[in-house]
C-alpha cells in the first residue's frame, strides 16, 4: 500500500486521459446499442416468417393433437405454392414423418406436443419452435433446395430424446 | 479513506473473526465440493458429443447421460455458485466495514442451503429426478428434488438480510457517508437476486411442490417455463456479479495497481440490478403464445445489459493497464505482459476476463431476435455459458480461493505451480470445448442430447456434418479433467496440508484513482431501495403482457416420468 502514493504525477496524467477516453467509450457504446435496438425493432415489421407465433391455447394437451388436421398427417394446400403442415411431438417421435414437400413450396408449420415439451428444429433452416403441450405454435419456411432435412428435437424430453428425429423430404420440382 | 478506517480500527473493540472465518470456509468448501462432483461428470458429456458413450460402464452410479447431466447442471450452476456467493457477499462487506455480521442469519442461509443440497443429491443420484437443471414441467421428478431446490433458493436469498443489517449499522455510525464499495456491490447483487428469485420461488412453491406431492394433478407448462426464466436470466448476473466484485475490489490491488474509478463500479452494479431483471423472456423467443412485438422489445432491451459490461471492460482494462505500467510495462502490449502472471490468482482472473469478452459477444447473438433461431437449444448455448459462468465466473472463484484459503486458514497455497497449471488447463480446455460447441451448434446439433447412444451410422448420418467440431468438444472435455484434478489437489492440499503461514494474509482491498467522494453519480446511486422498487415495477411491466394471456388460457397437463 505504502509504495503507491496517491498524488503522483503519473496518477494525475493517467487519470485525466482515462476520464476523456471513458466518455468517448461510453458515447460509442450507447450509440451502438441504440442502433442495435432500432434494428431489432425493425424485425417486427419484417420478420421473414421465422419468428415463432402462437395459434391457440387448449385446456387439455390432447385437444390439438387429436384434432382431425393434426391426425390426418397430410400437407394442406393453401395457395399456388403454399402449404400447411400439422406436426405433433410425442415421446419419442414426430408425426407425421417423413413429410414430403414440393421444391419451392412455402410451408407453414403448426406444431404442438401431446405430452412433455419438445423442440421442433429443422436442421439447416431457420425453423426453431418450442412444442408445448396445450399450445399450438406456428412458423413458415420456403424450401428452395431439393434435399432431405432432419427434424431434430432440441428440448430434453426423456430417455430417448436423442432418437426423436423426423424427416422432411423436399421433392425435386419436375423440369 | 484507509486512514479513516484505520483510526476506527484502533478505537473499536477488536473482532477476533475466528467464527466468521470458519463459516466462510464452510461456504467455500461446500461450494467447491459441489463443483468437484459436477466438474468430474462434465467431460463424460463432452465425450458423448464426440460419440464416446461411457455411460454403459457407469451403470451402478449413473443410469444415463441425462442423470449425469442433471447432477452436473444442478451442482455447478446452483449449489456451487450459491454457496460461494452467499459466503463471500456477507464475509467481504463485514471485513470492509469492520463490523461483525449477524451470525444467526448467516448460519440460517448455510443451513437451508445445506439441507436443500442434500435433498437434491438424494433425488438426483437415485435417478428419480433426471429433469435437468431447468426442470421444465410436465417432466416430473420426486418431491425431494423440488423441495430441495426450494430450500436452496430460499437459503440463497437470506444473506441480503445480513448485508442490509451491516450497511444500516455502518450508516448509523457514519452519517452522511456513502456505503463503501464492496458493501455497495454486495447489496446491489443481493437486491437483484431478491427480485430475481421470486420467479423460481413462485414456480416451485405454487406449482411444483404441491404437484410433486400429488396435491394437484396438473400443471401449466408454459407458465412454469416463464416463471423459470424470470429467474433464469437474472441468475446469470447472480453468478457474474460476485466475480465482478472480485475484479473491481481486489484484482487491481493484486495486480499491483488501483481501481481507476469507484463511481463507475457503482454505476455498473446499479445498471446490472436494473437491466438484468425485465428481459428473461428472450429465453422464450421460440415459444408460441408471446406476441412478436413483445419479443422484439425484450430482445432490444436485452442489449442494454451490454452497457454495464462494456463499462466494466473499460474500467477494468484501464485498471490493469495502470497496474502494468506501474510495474514497468511499456508500449501497446507491454503493460499486459508486465502483469504478475506468476501469481495464480491474478492469472486466473485475467484469463477469466479475456474469456468473458468472447462470452459477451456470443451473448449478443443469443439475445438477438432472428439470430437466435439458428442457435436456440443447439450446442451453441452451452458453448456460450461454459465460457461465461463456466470460465469467467468459475475461474474467478478459483483465483479468489488461491488467496482466500491462506487468508482463512493461515496455511500457504499447497503449490503455486500446480495452481497455475490448473488455471491454464481450464482456460485451454474450455476454449477448445467451447469453440467446438459453438461451431457444432451452427450445424444444428441439439444441446443436451445423448447422441452417442445412437447407432454410429445414425450419428454420422445426422451429425457427421459437424464431426470435427464435435471431436474438439471431446478433446476439450478431457483437458478439463486434467484441470479439475490439478485444481482440487491445490484446493484440498492447501486446506489440509498447506504449510503454516508466518505472516497473516490480508484481504486485498483495492485503492482508487478516483474515489466516490463528491461524485454526484455515486450520491444518486446510494438510493438502493428506490432503485430496487423501480426495477420491480419495470419487471412487472415487462412480464404482465406475457403472463396474462397464459393465465387466461391455462393448460392442465399431467406429469411424465420418462427417463
Amino acid at each position: 500500500m505504502s509504495d503507491i502514493t496517491p498524488e503522483t504525477r503519473f496518477d494525475h496524467a493517467f487519470h485525466k486521459a482515462a476520464d476523456r477516453h471513458e466518455r468517448v467509450w461510453i458515447f460509442f457504446t450507447i450509440a451502438l446499442l441504440a442502433l442495435l435496438f432500432a434494428g431489432t425493432l425493425a424485425f417486427v415489421a419484417v420478420d421473414f416468417g421465422v419468428v415463432a407465433k402462437g395459434a391457440g391455447f387448449y385446456k387439455s394437451p390432447l385437444t390439438p393433437a387429436d384434432s382431425p388436421l393434426f391426425k390426418s398427417g397430410k400437407l394442406v394446400k393453401t395457395g399456388p405454392s403454399a402449404y400447411s403442415a400439422y406436426v405433433t411431438g410425442k415421446l419419442w417421435y414426430w408425426t407425421p414423418s417423413p413429410i414430403h414437400v414440393p421444391q419451392g413450396a412455402t410451408v407453414t408449420f403448426y406444431v404442438t406436443s401431446a405430452d412433455v415439451i419438445h423442440g421442433f428444429e429443422v436442421q439447416g433452416t431457420t425453423i426453431n419452435l418450442t412444442a408445448i403441450p396445450g399450445v399450438v405454435g406456428t412458423v413458415s419456411y420456403t424450401f428452395d433446395k431439393a434435399r432431405i432435412y432432419h427434424i431434430v428435437c432440441n428440448e430434453y424430453c426423456g430417455i430417448a430424446h436423442q432418437s426423436m428425429i423426423g424427416e422432411i423430404i423436399v421433392d425435386r420440382r419436375p423440369t | 479513506m484507509s486512514v479513516v478506517i484505520g483510526a476506527e480500527r484502533d478505537s473499536a473493540p477488536a473482532i477476533a473473526w475466528a467464527a466468521q472465518k470458519r463459516l466462510m470456509s464452510l461456504f467455500l468448501i461446500g461450494g467447491f465440493s459441489a463443483l468437484m462432483i459436477g466438474a468430474a461428470i462434465g467431460p463424460l458429456q463432452a465425450l458423448n458429443y464426440a460419440d464416446v458413450n461411457a455411460y454403459p460402464f457407469l451403470r451402478p452410479v449413473l443410469q444415463s447421460y441425462y442423470e449425469g447431466l442433471t447432477i452436473h447442471g444442478v451442482l455447478n450452476a446452483y449449489v456451487f455458485t450459491f454457496f460461494v456467493t452467499s459466503g463471500l457477499l456477507v464475509y467481504l462487506p463485514a471485513r470492509e466495514l469492520e463490523l461483525e455480521p449477524n451470525m444467526p442469519i448467516w448460519w440460517t442461509s448455510f443451513g437451508l442451503m445445506t439441507i436443500g443440497a442434500v435433498m437434491l443429491l438424494y433425488a438426483m443420484f437415485d435417478n428419480s429426478s433426471s429433469v435437468l437443471w431447468t426442470f421444465y414441467p410436465p417432466l416430473k421428478g420426486s418431491p425431494y428434488f423440488y423441495f430441495g431446490m426450494t430450500l436452496l433458493t430460499l437459503g440463497s436469498m437470506v444473506p441480503l438480510a445480513a448485508v442490509m443489517d451491516l450497511r444500516t449499522r455502518w450508516k448509523r455510525a457514519n452519517p452522511g457517508k456513502l456505503t463503501p464499495l464492496v458493501t455497495y456491490m454486495s447489496a446491489a447483487t443481493l437486491l437483484m437476486w431478491l427480485l430475481a428469485a421470486l420467479g423460481a420461488a413462485a414456480e416451485l412453491i405454487v406449482q411444483l411442490d404441491p404437484w410433486s406431492l400429488g396435491l394437484t394433478k396438473h400443471v401449466d407448462p408454459i407458465i412454469g417455463r416463464t416463471l423459470f426464466w424470470w429467474t433464469g436470466h437474472p441468475i446469470v448476473y447472480f453468478w457474474l456479479m460476485p466475480a465482478y466484485v472480485s475484479w473491481y475490489a481486489f484484482l487491481p490491488r493484486e495486480a499491483g495497481g488501483k481501481l481507476v474509478s469507484d463511481p463507475m463500479a457503482r454505476l455498473t452494479f446499479a445498471l446490472l440490478l436494473i437491466f438484468s431483471m425485465p428481459v428473461g423472456t428472450h429465453h422464450q423467443l421460440q415459444d408460441p403464445g408471446i406476441a412478436p412485438v413483445i419479443k422484439a422489445i425484450i430482445a432490444g432491451l436485452t442489449l442494454s445489459v451490454a452497457l454495464p459490461s462494456l463499462i466494466t471492460a473499460f474500467t477494468l482494462g484501464l485498471s490493469l493497464e495502470y497496474a502494468g505500467r506501474r510495474r514497468g510495462g511499456r508500449g501497446w502490449i507491454g503493460w499486459f505482459t508486465a502483469l504478475p502472471w506468476k501469481n495464480p490468482s491474478v492469472a486466473a482472473q485475467v484469463l477469466a476476463m479475456i474469456t468473458f469478452i468472447f462470452g459477451g459477444a456470443g451473448g449478443i447473438v443469443n439475445g438477438s431476435f432472428q439470430l437466435d433461431n439458428i442457435v436456440h437449444n443447439t450446442t451453441w448455448i452451452p458453448g456460450h455459458f461454459h465460457i461465461t459462468v463456466g470460465t469467467a465466473v468459475t475461474m474467478t472463484f478459483m483465483g479468489l480461493s488461491f488467496w482466500m484459503i491462506p487468508h482463512l486458514t493461515g496455511r500457504a497455497l499447497f503449490s503455486r505451480k500446480l495452481a497455475l497449471i490448473s488455471i491454464w488447463l481450464w482456460f485451454i480446455g474450455m476454449s477448445v470445448f467451447s469453440l467446438g460447441m459453438h461451431w457444432a451448434g451452427l450445424f444444428g446439433v441439439p444441446r443436451r442430447a445423448w447422441v452417442s447412444e445412437l447407432p454410429h451410422s445414425e450419428y454420422m448420418h445426422v451429425y457427421g456434418v459437424a464431426h470435427f467440431p464435435l471431436i474438439l468438444v471431446g478433446v476439450g472435455g478431457v483437458i478439463l479433467w486434467g484441470a479439475t484434478a490439478a485444481f482440487y489437489v491445490v484446493f484440498f492440499g492447501s486446506l489440509f496440508g498447506g504449510k503454516r503461514n508466518e505472516t497473516p494474509v490480508h484481504i486485498p482491498f483495492t485503492e482508487f484513482l478516483a474515489g466516490p467522494e463528491g461524485s454526484r453519480l455515486a450520491g444518486i446511486l446510494e438510493y438502493l431501495w428506490p432503485i430496487t422498487g423501480l426495477t420491480f415495477l419495470v419487471t412487472l411491466a415487462a412480464y404482465l403482457p406475457v403472463l396474462i394471456p397464459f393465465f387466461q388460457h391455462q393448460t392442465f397437463a399431467p406429469g411424465w416420468m420418462v427417463w
